[in-house]
């Protein structure tokens, strides 16, 4: 332990530990910027500045180490004014536009100015230069609001392992941007959007489709039917002041009513669809293999994180075929609901609207890829993220927090709790198991509760080995086969998988990716900010949604039954072949 | 090996081959192939010798002649003349700045005296691609020494022991440094070399790693085994290619040599080293960016801790040093701590290397004994300021450093006295700025510098910077604002306490060190929109016009002369001076020192053109007068008839007043009248625009002198409003040496007082004149015309340091008035009361002073006994403040004079002003007029609250011009004197005027830089 003093408190702390920590560790709030626990800690802001006896010029706390005997000033006269001169300098090249941009009161320089007590800026000049960046169908960038704190270069390039945004040039022409200045959709970004969702000002935000919706709402030869992900839930309620991992899955249904879809479903119905799917083909899989001996690509991914595909297609395009075929859960949904539900209703595909509210930016991206148009028309017509549903659901002066719990309709609205785990790292892997290892052996999942614990989590990479014993007949040549499983969260630690895999180090059967940090929980359209501690309460509330369910296997919906057998067929038929399975294309890698 | 008896050593340092030495090297070999001299005479391209200005340079040896300014076609007669008949080429050597004369011999050329080489000990001896000729001079003996007889500790405690700091600019003792890596845990550490340099106007670095890489590399190594480093990378500039190519050579023969790689000279200790290329970014120069940079990322700085030593490059242990710093390590291992710590001052031991450049003669790379006094780097090693221009500042350490202002030039140049005036040591960056340079413009340089090369990740270096140059470049446009100076100050210290690197830490250095020294041109600028050196463009409409203190509209009578319109030009003049005649006669036309005609040939002849010009004038024309009755009524006194007094009661009855005015002597002019002989300025010119500003409704009243016959307070009484005082510096100041008292010395204000009033004073026939002013020469020259028969000037300095006007002082040589420089009195000697000579005493020149001269010190001969029966004393002229504020408390300043604002010429008492030498000291007439022009303002300003000064409107001037013709190409027309033969015993006007033809053919030389063009933006 190393002992210091700030702020004349003396305070223990591990060695090793900032001063920031430990600062915080003793009740003592410094003021940051940059800074990102578990992310980023680069001093670059130079807002979490603070005075060390001796030290010539002040110091950023959050790069700083204790020392033994140390003495800390974290709010004396230099401290203060320097921190205040620094947000001045900030807010003197920031395009203040405050009242239109769409982070106004959800903005971290906003609130640092008040907190501050900065009521004029004394040294005006220049402002930043604009570029506006509105080139991928996910995410806009105005260069104007940037401060180049440099989370996103650091998620984007660190977690992320993409390397889409970089600083560009010198000097107050300083901008974050993709390299040569080019725009966003012509480099490898992903677009997870886990910019937009570290951006502590208005620089890098999703695109913003509301007026899309509202103008189908308004529309009357429209029907609009929505979806919601399963992560959604146990975000949403951040929007309207609860704490994270509150579950508001029934306020929700509410909300959507009175905005004025005419249906509101589940994208969880089609999560439960994509087990079977993905289930069954990983088993085709295995079959071939095992049995039939015939080279085929395992291990398999899954294939329900648009961010992800997007990132093999441009970094590992010779892997794609170890991808599922499956389309996402968002994609099925569409696809199911102008086919299957158009029908049950008597409309045409074009006649429908298909909404989904997504904790992804990529699924944006991924709605409006061309293959996805297996109904005919584009089977997701827009995506809101749930930011976006919060503002709208505000902007229609609904009182959230006021409002009922409702239901979803059917008959795309009934799930299994193995469907809400989706949204978690290790939950499609978790719900996978669940099916197939009944379907295999015929018993339940041999772990407490149906939890798969090793592969929950918010370990980077998390592996699982299951062995079968007495499988069904069907399946014999399963029996004592070890069944190798990992998953992994973010991409740079998918990369680092995928590392393992191409050198040899490891081998599995099936692999879970999500391309986020934490599961879609933590998706780039999710309430912000997105800490670790944010992300354990969102996936207990959704272990808790699971587990308050009846239903927790996929296989055992009878909603998914029942489209079996009125529309589908059977899993890897001809018509899911058409409307449920996708293919993918290479992509540059720069 | 042939046996050769003659080495050029030829410099191919990169100004060198910039100059041509590579096809000056091609001819030689030509022309001693052609001579058949191959065996026995050798072309050896060597490393950087120094004096870049001058390049090709070459020198041969054993004889030791250094040849400069080569060109290809000079090579046959070095050939023949020198290496065949053993004759020095005399037009190609150096030659002595003073007396021109030809200096062949390397060692005894000054700019080589004083420099001190251990750095650059084989720069321009060696081939720097010759492994052999480096080993040939102990070249990797203190590596062998190293490994072999030392162990690393000792290695280390050797640096330590020598004092040696890093040379890269921050001075961190080097062994200091080496040990805390020594000490580090980690799996691998790395030696890096900083070779980044980046400062504007620095190539230390590049010549070393250009004329002598292996003692870089050497440096390196032994670093490596004292830390226990495996492997170097040494980061060079990619804009220094030569450097890279040539260090790359020198890193593959030291490795086929088996001085790098596995098992260096069997001693078992493995290191190599890769050079990385630098990625064009002044930041990079810092250590941790250039580490970042290295690892193949945006180079951009980290914050420490960690510190490179515990985590540098790849998180390892890592020591860096500047690529100085490593040349310094061999010396110091192979001939001992105890010699290195000789040289050098207490705290910096060693020899630093400056790349000297700018406005100073002898520009080029020089190394130095730390310490060395600032003022001999520039004058004895760079030969001093060219051009005969005034020494400003010198701008040390690049953009984080700052300026040294001319009271500190005698600064011992090392870390620590650098560093409290406000300045660093820095790499080693020298820049000599002379009075042409605009201190706010050379703040915005460096701002503009370090803003383009911030990498932006915080916000103070990003931003801050770019609002401090915001403020910095509207200062320069004329757009400050009272407040800006202390903006930039505060905003500055904000910055240097808050950036994360140096590189930002120290950005506002240049701002500040400026502001510290050179407050005065920000307000200038600021207050009066004027740029004093005459830089900042959007100030200066023309820079002749911008250097007279009476704001002249110089190109404008001058090209009205030009087309015949002189009742046009002269009252053009006189809108801002109403004393064309007398200063035609009498200005020392700064405007002509500045005028940009000299950069083609000389300055155009303005002051004679006035002299034509005022010449013209029949009748007095009298200027534009705005009548005013309330003004008219308002009782403004003016106290002295000088020209102060008459120029600020020439502008207020402009603005309808009727000011009076007080003269203590019998005649109106003050010293103009008083002081300067009739020989310079006829008494009648000086009557005529007296008589004109009378006319204007002036009264002048003389014979009343203050303290004697009125009082401040009695003035007050009387109803005045506003006095202006421009009572001058009447009183001489004393010898202060034993025997001054006695009869026949007197003090030359009082001489020529007297004969200038009366019309007759004693004069001696042998007289000895004591002191370099006007004053002097004037009353030398009086007492010539008025029978002396010897007349000798004794001055303490040298001739250049003489503040009298040179032409004055050449006039009085050519009437045969002796000067007698570095000589002082010490002693009058007096023979029953009355004088019969003066002693002297032979002066040298010290160390600099405060008005950045050199201060004259006794020599070493003896005293000597110059015979004279009449001393006159012009050493100094002071005020004496009880006969003028005679209880009215005036605030004086450190010097005795009256205490003003600049601007306004307000004293410390709201009704009163000042101008003129009351306030100056000894200054110019034009000065003079100046301030009285800007106390009227300003008096005007005070009684009715608004600001009338109608005259400061830049009045449009039609005459033609076609900015696509080119200057007239014709010289500068000489002036006309009169014979010396005719100036005896009268004091006819020696100057004489020009014809017309002359006259508008010396108009049309004017380059007319106040000629604009609106641009507009499309």
């Amino acid at each position: 332990m190393v002992s210091l003093t700030i702020d004349h408190t003396a305070v223990a702390v591990p060695e090793g530990t900032t001063v920031l920590e430990a600062a915080r560790q003793a009740g003592i709030s410094v003021p940051t910027l940059c800074y990102l626990k578990d992310v980023q800690a680069i001093g670059a802001c130079r807002v979490c500045l603070v005075e060390v006896e001796g030290a010539k010029t002040l110091v950023a706390s959050c790069v700083m180490p204790v020392a033994e005997g140390m003495k800390v000033k974290t709010n004396s006269r230099r401290v203060r004014e320097s921190r205040r001169t620094v947000v001045e300098l900030l807010l003197s090249e920031h395009d203040g536009d405050c009242q239109t941009c769409n982070r106004s009161e959800d903005c971290e320089l906003q609130a640092l100015a008040r907190e501050l007590g900065i009521q004029e800026v004394t040294y005006p000049g220049e402002k930043s230069k604009r570029m506006l960046d509105s080139s991928t169908p996910a995410l806009v960038r105005d260069t104007a609001k940037c401060i180049l704190c440099r989370r996103c270069v650091t998620v984007c390039g660190q977690t992320q392992g993409v390397g889409g945004l970089f600083p560009q040039r010198r000097g107050f022409k300083t901008v974050i941007g993709p390299a040569f200045g080019v725009n966003l959709a012509d480099v490898v970004c992903v677009q997870c959007g886990q910019c937009a969702a570290v951006c502590p000002v208005g620089a890098i935000s999703e695109r913003d489709q509301i007026g899309e919706v509202w103008a189908a709402l308004d529309d009357p030869s429209k029907t609009v039917v929505v979806q919601t992900a399963p992560a959604i839930r146990a975000a949403l309620g951040e929007c309207f002041g609860y704490p994270p991992g509150t579950l508001v899955t029934g306020k929700m249904v509410s909300a959507l009513r009175r905005l004025g879809f005419d249906a509101v479903f589940d994208t969880n119905f089609t999560a439960d669809l994509t087990i079977i799917e993905e289930g069954t083909e990983l088993l085709t899989r295995l079959k071939t293999a095992l049995v039939e001996k015939k080279p085929v690509a395992l291990p398999m991914f899954t294939s329900c994180s648009p961010g992800w595909i997007k990132f093999l297609e441009h970094f590992y395009p010779e892997m794609m075929p170890n991808l599922s075929t499956c389309k996402s859960p968002q994609q099925m949904f569409g696809a199911v609901a102008k086919t299957y539900y158009a029908q049950k209703i008597g409309k045409k595909p074009e006649d429908l609207f298909v909404v989904s509210i997504m904790p992804c930016t990529a699924k944006k991206f991924e709605a409006q890829r061309a293959e996805m148009n297996s109904s005919g028309v584009r089977d997701v017509d827009v995506v809101l993220t749930t930011r976006e549903l919060g503002r709208m659901i505000r902007q229609a002066g609904i009182d959230f927090r006021a409002l009922e719990d409702d239901t979803m309709d059917a008959p795309l609205g009934l799930s299994s709790g193995a469907a809400d785990i989706f949204a978690n790292t290790g939950g499609v892997m978790e719900a996978a198991l669940r099916t197939a290892y009944e379907l295999v052996t015929g018993r339940p999942l041999p772990f407490a509760n149906l939890h798969v614990t090793p592969v929950a989590g918010l370990e980077g990479i998390k592996e699982a080995s299951l062995k079968i014993e007495k499988p069904l007949a069907a399946w014999k040549f399963l029996d004592g086969a070890t069944l190798n499983v990992a998953v992994a969260h973010g991409l740079g630690n998918a990369r680092a998988v995928i590392e393992r895999i191409k050198s040899g180090q490891a081998a599995y059967h099936f692999i879970e990716v999500m391309t986020c940090p934490g599961g879609c929980i933590g998706g780039g359209g999710q309430p912000r900010l997105t800490t670790n501690e944010v992300r354990k309460a969102r996936i207990q509330a959704i272990y808790k949604e699971d587990e308050g369910k009846q239903l927790r296997k996929s296989h055992a919906n009878p909603q998914i039954e029942q489209i079996y057998q009125e529309f589908l067929g059977k899993p890897l038929g001809e018509k899911s072949h058409h409307l449920l399975h996708t293919h993918y294309m290479a992509r540059e890698k720069v | 090996m042939d046996n050769v008896r003659t080495h050029i050593l030829l410099c191919t340092g990169g100004g060198c081959i910039a100059s041509g030495a590579l096809e000056v090297g091609e001819a030689l070999r030509r022309q001693i192939e052609r001579r058949g001299l191959a065996g026995e005479c050798k072309v050896v391209e060597t490393g950087c010798l120094g004096p870049c200005v001058v390049g090709p340079v070459a020198a041969v040896h054993p004889d030791g002649v250094f040849y400069q300014n080569l060109r290809p076609e000079d090579a046959e007669e070095i050939v023949d003349e020198h290496l065949l008949k053993g004759r020095v080429v005399e037009r190609l050597v150096h030659k002595a700045p003073a007396s021109g004369e030809a200096v062949p011999s390397l060692h005894e050329i000054g700019f080589f005296q004083k420099q001190v080489k251990v750095v650059l000990r084989n720069c321009g001896v060696i081939d720097p691609l010759k492994i052999e000729e480096y080993i040939a001079r102990d070249g990797y003996a203190a590596l062998a020494k190293a490994l072999t007889e030392m162990t690393p500790d000792q290695v280390i405690e050797e640096v330590k022991k020598s004092g040696l700091r890093g040379r890269g600019g921050a001075g961190f003792p080097t062994g200091l440094k080496w040990s805390f890596t020594r000490r580090a845990k980690g799996e691998r550490k790395f030696i890096l070399c900083n070779g980044d340099e980046g400062d504007p106007g620095a190539f230390m670095d590049r010549s070393v790693l250009e004329g002598d890489p292996h003692s870089v590399i050497e440096g390196m190594i032994i670093a490596a085994y004292a830390i226990g480093a495996s492997q170097g990378y040494a980061y060079i500039r990619a804009e220094y290619p030569l450097a890279v190519e040539r260090f790359g050579k020198a890193l593959e023969a030291a490795r086929e040599m088996g001085l790098l790689g596995k098992n260096i000279m069997g001693s078992g200790f493995d290191f190599d080293v890769e050079i990385r290329m630098g990625s064009g970014a002044f930041v990079c120069g810092e250590e941790t960016a250039l580490m970042t940079s290295i690892e193949g990322n945006r180079g951009e700085p980290r914050p420490r801790p960690p510190f490179p030593a515990n985590k540098g490059l790849w998180g390892m242990p890592s020591c860096l040093n500047n690529v100085e710093t490593f040349a310094n390590i061999a010396p110091i291992i192979t001939r001992g701590a105890a010699w290195y710590a000789s040289m050098g001052t207490e705290k910096s031991k060693g020899t630093k290397v400056f790349a000297l450049a700018g406005a100073v003669n002898n520009t080029g790379l020089v190394e130095v004994p730390v310490g060395m006094p600032l003022g001999e780097i520039i004058y004895d090693i760079g030969g001093g300021i060219p051009n005969g221009k005034r020494f400003k500042a010198a701008q040390m350490g690049g953009p984080s450093g700052g300026c040294i202002p001319k009271q500190h030039l005698n600064v011992p140049v090392d870390y620590e006295s650098l560093t409290e005036l406000g300045a660093i040591m820095g790499s080693g960056g020298l820049v000599v700025m002379d009075e042409d340079s605009c201190m706010v413009d050379v703040a915005r340089f460096f701002l503009d510098f370090v803003q383009d090369e911030s990498c932006g990740k915080c916000p103070p270096c990003r931003v801050g910077t770019k609002r401090m140059l915001e403020i910095v470049t509207r200062i320069c446009e004329g757009k400050g604002v009272e407040g800006d100076i202390e903006r930039l100050i505060d905003l500055g210290q904000k910055i240097k306490d808050t950036a994360l690197c140096g590189l930002g830490q120290t950005a506002p250095n240049p701002v500040l060190s400026t502001i510290r020294y050179f407050r005065h041109e920000y307000e200038a600028h600021i207050r009066e929109k004027r740029c004093p050196a005459g830089v900042c463009a959007a100030l200066v409409r023309a820079p002749c016009q911008n250097a007279c203190p009476a704001g002249v509209d110089v190109p404008g009578f001058v090209s009205l002369i030009g087309e015949k319109r002189y009742a046009e030009a002269l009252r053009l003049h006189r809108e801002k001076n109403p004393f064309a005649s007398v200063c035609a006669r009498v200005c020392f036309h700064t405007c002509e020192d500045k005028c940009r005609r000299q950069s083609l040939d000389d300055a155009v002849s303005i002051r004679s053109l006035k002299r034509f010009m005022a010449e013209q004038e029949v009748t007095v024309q009298l200027p534009e007068v705005r009548d005013n009755e309330a003004n008219a009524k308002r009782k403004i006194a003016i106290v002295g008839a000088g020209p102060a007094g008459l120029s600020c009661a020439y502008f207020l009855a402009r603005l309808g007043y009727r000011p009076k005015v007080f003269e203590a002597e019998p005649r109106p002019g003050g010293m103009l009248v008083q002081a300067i002989p009739a020989y310079r300025l006829p008494r009648e010119e000086l009557a005529r625009e007296i008589r004109m500003i009378e006319r204007l409704g002036v009264e002048i009243e003389t014979g009343l002198r203050l303290g004697r016959d009125f009082t401040l307070q009695s003035l007050r009484v009387l109803g005045y409003e506003a006095v202006f005082l421009g009572v001058g510096a009447p009183e001489g100041s004393r010898l202060g040496i034993p025997g001054e008292d006695a009869r026949g010395v007197t003090e030359a204000l009082c001489f020529l007082r007297e004969y200038n009033i009366r019309g007759t004073v004693p004069t001696g026939k042998k007289v000895v004149v004591i002191g370099g002013g006007n004053a002097a020469i004037d009353a030398a020259r009086t007492a010539l015309r008025l029978g002396a028969e010897s007349v000798t000037i004794l001055y303490r300095r040298t001739r250049a340091e003489m503040p009298a006007y040179e032409e004055e002082v050449e006039e009085a040589e050519h009437e045969g008035v002796r000067l007698k420089t570095l000589t002082a009195p010490v002693e009058i000697v007096v023979e029953g009361g009355q004088v019969v000579g003066v002693k002297c005493r032979h002066m040298v020149l010290g160390q600099y002073d405060q008005s950045g001269r050199r201060r004259p010190v006794a020599g070493g001969e003896g005293d000597y006994v110059i015979p004279a029966d009449q001393v006159i004393a012009g050493i100094g002229q002071k005020l004496n403040p009880a006969q003028v504020h005679n209880g009215t408390p005036l605030a004086l300043t450190e010097s005795g004079f009256i205490k003003v604002n600049p601007y306004t010429g307000r004293t410390s008492v709201d009704w009163i002003f000042a101008g003129g030498d009351a306030v100056l000291g000894p200054a110019s007439v034009v000065d003079a007029i100046g301030m009285g022009e800007r106390a009227a303002v300003a008096i005007d300003e005070q009684l009715t609250g608004e600001k009338h000064a109608f005259w400061r409107e830049t009045q449009p001037v039609d005459t033609f011009f076609d900015p696509d013709a080119d200057p007239a190409e014709y010289p500068r027309a000489a002036m006309q004197l009169l014979p010396v033969t005719k100036r005896k015993n009268n004091f006819q006007e020696v100057e004489l005027t020009w014809s017309e033809a002359v006259a508008r053919r010396e108009a049309k030389r004017c380059l007319r830089c106040d000629y604009r063009v609106e641009c507009k933006e499309d």
